[in-house]
């Protein structure tokens, strides 16, 4: 039962989706648009079992006394939002909209933005020019960085020229390669997953 | 001298060299790469009144390049009269989505339900796209501030894809993905995509295969996009900048090599 | 000043003293990141999805068949229990089974076939030689040897898994300078926000 019911549930809910690509039956449409409502549904709800498992684990953490003021640094962060939500909506000039705008994107963009101080970092460590394949490598980037920069289209069409075709023939087909080859794979995975073969979603409690 | 102080060197010279950059305040005129042109070409030939569907794909963490290259696809959009329907697969995507959209829309004095709407989020990105393709309005039954998506003027007319003239993804990953072989393959719709310039290489083979229309790339192709409109703005602003920080990358590459082969010499002395 | 864009150059400059070292300014700004992004989802996927798609179908409108997707979504928190854990794999079962059904079509036409033709057509029309057409082809299945892992990468096969390797090479190349590109436009908006809006210096 605890096997089998989930499995069957599987098979019947991917057979169904399969299928309906090939029908514009109504019955067809209307099965497809009740299983997408479901699944959609079902996923808004394991973000709220994210939710609860972080905040079990953070109190947990507070109770024992393990770095509690960056833990309820982030509780309290977690409450503002719904709080300014349900007390002044999500409009415009809601404060809710405020506190995306002036907290939550520029920390966000600016934790990514660290990226390019690493990014530099390991231009300097790490790309070095150890045999044919890394100086394949080293030139198809320095290809792309000196091409794509409005000083050398000044001084000629040809620099955004060469990047283009590296970046549209030999690039693209190796990118394709990889896209196929993950296409393929993903397909046969889908089919031992109905099929019931595939079962590693079934573990873990 | 040790890991620590050079890489403290390393970030000190990119934060100067990128701020004085930026400090200059010197504009360079970037010439349309093909894509661009092309994407340009496509929406300024859509008559007034069309609808397309703007997807804001992408978090908060590339606001920063996100925000060009939306703003492009925006002002073109609302300076040719064309209708938009703006969603968010993406959660933090939806606040910018609904501020990026409203800001431009009183630039070019439009109304709300009328020349523009947004819908707000949906979770489950290809769940949600497949299903528009049946209705929208069942998968968005309430816009993105409640109000009944059938009592929306811009929405009358609008069932699925079929009376949409292109999906335009502004993504920062692979959501953009999901347009393409979804809604591309299943309802055969246009997709076009404005991306951050990480994800541009990823999009290729859908490009040549045509799957896929157009791709608006990076900062570099948001200044492309912003003198074909003649409005320049975040992604001319940064040009400078932009080139500024590669030169520093390549010169760091450059100095990387020289102490390995230097190093290996040495060492095999 | 606005208060907002002080809190915004504030909550910026913090982040950035993790590029000194790992300090407690640093990490109390990540905590509140974390908290923040939190919330700020859980206010979204409520109002635009358990709201409109089940709440309000279900108790407004009394469509009593979203007791079906309600039932199978509070499953999701037998997750908490050892002893009925295992029934939260039903609702897991749905998206895994939906997500796998509806792939398998467009990994196979849009992913597979479409690129294939892509790759073929252009050596087919025009009349004429098509060097780049060749190029492509060559990529594509030399980069396809290279990971196919069912024969011993020797002889001929060798030969064109190295090929494949070269190709690869290009692609990664082209891809870290586009990613570089990237994070030095994300960079250069913070620099933007901080010199324009924060610090007023650029007007």
């Amino acid at each position: 039962m605890q096997q089998r019911l989930p499995i069957a549930v599987c098979f019947i809910a991917g057979a169904l989706m399969f299928l309906q690509y090939f029908s514009p039956h109504p019955v067809a449409r209307a099965v497809f648009v009740t299983i997408n409502d479901y699944w959609q549904i079902i996923f808004a709800f394991t973000l709220l079992v994210g939710i609860a498992a972080f905040v079990r684990t953070n109190l947990r953490q507070i109770s024992r006394g393990k770095e509690a003021p960056y833990r309820l640094i982030g509780l309290a962060g977690l409450v503002l939002m719904p709080v300014l939500a349900v007390f002044g909506g999500i409009k415009i000039e809601s404060p809710f909209q405020w506190a995306f705008e002036n907290m939550l994107a520029p920390m966000q963009a600016t934790v990514f933005s660290l990226l390019a101080f690493f990014v530099a970092s390991a231009s300097f460590r790490g790309f070095r020019a150890r045999n044919a394949q890394a100086v394949i490598l080293l030139a198809a980037a320095l290809v792309v960085l000196i091409g794509r920069v409005p000083i050398t289209e000044m001084i000629s069409d040809t620099f955004p020229k060469i990047t283009f075709w590296v970046q549209n023939y030999p690039s693209m087909a190796a990118r394709r390669g990889i896209l196929i080859g993950i296409g393929l794979g993903s397909m046969t995975t889908a089919l031992r997953v109905i099929l019931g073969i595939e079962r590693t979603y079934l573990r873990g409690e | 001298m040790n890991r620590l102080k050079t890489r403290w060197i390393i970030f000190g010279g990119l934060f100067l060299i990128v701020t004085l950059s930026y400090l200059t305040n010197i504009r360079f005129k970037s010439v349309a790469s093909p894509e661009i042109q092309k994407s340009y070409d496509y929406l300024d030939s859509l008559p007034e009144g069309s609808v397309i569907m703007v997807s804001f794909d992408h978090e908060a963490s590339s606001l920063p390049e996100i925000q060009p290259l939306a703003l492009v696809v925006l002002r073109h959009a609302f300076k040719n009269n064309l209708k938009i329907i703006g969603v968010s697969l993406f959660a933090e995507g939806t606040a910018i989505g609904y501020r990026l959209l409203s800001q431009t829309a009183r630039e070019y004095d439009k109304t709300y339900g009328v020349d523009y709407v947004f819908l707000g989020f949906k979770p489950q990105q290809i769940s949600a796209i497949l299903g528009m393709g049946e209705s929208i309005a069942h998968v968005f039954p309430e816009d993105y501030l409640g109000t009944p998506t059938d009592e929306i003027p811009i929405m009358m007319n609008i069932v699925n894809y079929d009376q949409i003239e292109m999906v335009i993804s502004i993504a920062d990953g692979a959501l953009a993905v999901h347009w393409i072989e979804y809604v591309g393959g299943q309802y055969h719709q246009n997709i076009m995509t404005a991306l951050t310039a990480a994800m541009i290489t990823t999009y290729d083979p859908y490009l040549a295969s045509g799957q896929l229309y157009s791709v608006i790339g990076g900062l570099k192709g948001a200044a492309e996009y912003e003198n074909l409109l003649g409005q320049p703005g975040g992604g001319n602003r940064g040009m400078l900048a932009q080139t500024s920080a590669h030169v520093y990358v390549i010169v760091l590459i450059v100095i990387g090599n020289i102490l390995y082969f230097r190093g290996r010499k040495n060492g095999k002395a | 000043m606005d208060i907002g864009l002080i809190i915004a150059g504030v909550l910026t400059l913090a982040i950035y003293t993790f590029l000194y070292k790992d300090n407690p300014i640093y990490k109390a700004a990540e905590s509140l990141l974390i908290g923040l992004s939190i919330g700020y989802a859980l206010v979204i996927y409520w109002q635009t999805t358990l709201v409109d798609r089940l709440l309000t179908p279900l108790f407004a409108r009394g469509e009593l068949l979203m007791i079906i997707p309600l039932v199978l979504g509070l499953l999701m928190f037998t997750r908490f229990s050892n002893r009925l854990s295992w029934l939260s794999r039903i609702p897991i079962a749905l998206m895994i089974g939906a997500g796998a059904g509806v792939a398998i079509p467009a990994m196979l036409y849009a992913r597979t076939l479409k690129q294939i033709s892509a790759s073929v057509m252009p050596l087919m029309d025009g009349g004429g030689f098509n060097v780049e057409a060749l190029v492509v082809i060559v990529g594509l299945l030399s980069t396809l040897a290279y990971f196919y892992f069912s024969r011993e990468h020797k002889g001929a096969m060798g030969i064109t898994a190295k090929i494949g390797t070269y190709f690869l090479m290009i692609f990664f190349g082209a891809t870290f300078g586009y990613t570089v590109m990237s994070r030095m436009s994300t960079f250069i908006g913070r620099i933007d926000f901080l010199l324009t809006d924060f610090l007023r210096i650029l007007a």
